[in-house]
């Protein structure tokens, strides 16, 4: 008998079902062997596929998340999924199959989708009953966006100390300048020494 | 941008205070947060909730920031500021799991 457990966000609705790793000692509602998910996106096709194809999909939603926050043209594109947005509110997916002559699906959902739909791996990842290999870019950033605000206080503590010291002895020496006279000295050398 | 005449830094503690806040009133707020973006996804037949929200957001920026800096100017001209509450409003509606308060503060470190 396998096990099914569902994360429900408004209009989307992730399955995942499963057995439990008797081998670990796991109890017998827990989820470690997944063998089928579905995603239900309301008035979308139905989104389905073997363990190997959600963490890749899940990866594909949180880096475009990103990209879109981030980037003014977002499009994520892989083997399995393309992610892109029309507009600043809808987003095309097109699913590939790794099936031979099996069409791509296109899907287009709109923000309040995308946000129910990432909301639903965020719960699936935070789910204690749901053993999956951890996805490393739930915050990811793009490389284009990751000289931040660390980074530039960082940088500014570095590139301050030796400026400001350069600056400062600029600043004292050209006032030097200012009460040195070249030709009043010249005169106490002759004074101090008339030959 | 504050409509204020003493500059106070924030501090890094009350930085992640009102991280946590804004997480836990978006929580809260996901279903209206969720209405808005509904709206401005079927403007034509739905515009009521996106344009009171865009009256509302003017007024209170109109009343607490200061409008003679140019980046609250790009904030009250409504060609330009549509991308941003879009913006503000998704990061917020993906801030509401347990992991929220991580994922607002790299957003907004990183933004």
């Amino acid at each position: 008998m396998q096990n099914k457990l569902s994360f429900h966000q408004s209009s989307a609705i992730l399955e995942i079902i499963g057995l439990p790793d008797y081998s670990n000692n796991e109890n017998k509602d827990q989820i470690s062997i997944i063998s089928q998910w579905k995603l239900t996106i309301v008035g979308k096709p139905l989104i389905e596929g073997k363990i190997e194809h959600l963490g890749p999909i899940m990866d594909a939603f949180y880096i475009y998340s990103n990209l879109l926050i981030k980037n003014e043209t977002p499009i994520y594109e892989s083997k399995l999924i393309d992610i892109k947005a029309d507009n600043l509110y809808i987003h095309n997916i097109v699913l590939k199959s790794s099936k031979p002559n099996v069409n791509p699906l296109n899907i287009k959902i709109g923000n309040t989708s995308l946000s129910d739909t990432i909301n639903c791996f965020d719960q699936l990842n935070e789910s204690s009953r749901v053993r999956i290999k951890k996805t490393v870019v739930s915050n990811y950033i793009p490389k284009k966006g990751r000289f931040g605000f660390t980074n530039k206080v960082k940088f500014l503590n570095l590139i301050m100390p030796p400026f400001i010291a350069i600056f400062s002895i600029i600043l004292c020496s050209s006032t030097i300048i200012y009460f040195y006279n070249p030709v009043e000295d010249k005169e106490k050398n002759t004074l101090i020494n008339p030959e | 941008m504050r409509k204020s005449y003493v500059i106070n830094n924030i501090k890094l503690n009350e930085f992640d205070a009102l991280i946590k806040i804004t997480v836990e009133m978006s929580k809260y707020l996901y279903p209206y947060i969720k209405e808005i973006l509904k709206s401005k996804e079927d403007f034509e037949e739905n515009p009521v909730i996106w344009n009171d929200f865009n009256k509302r957001f003017i007024e209170l920026i109109q009343e607490r920031f200061n409008v003679d800096s140019m980046r609250v100017k790009k904030l009250l001209n409504q060609a330009e500021n549509e991308e941003i509450i879009i913006k503000s409003l998704l990061i917020l509606s993906f801030c509401i799991s347990n992991q929220g308060y991580q994922k607002l503060k790299n957003f907004l470190y990183h933004f």
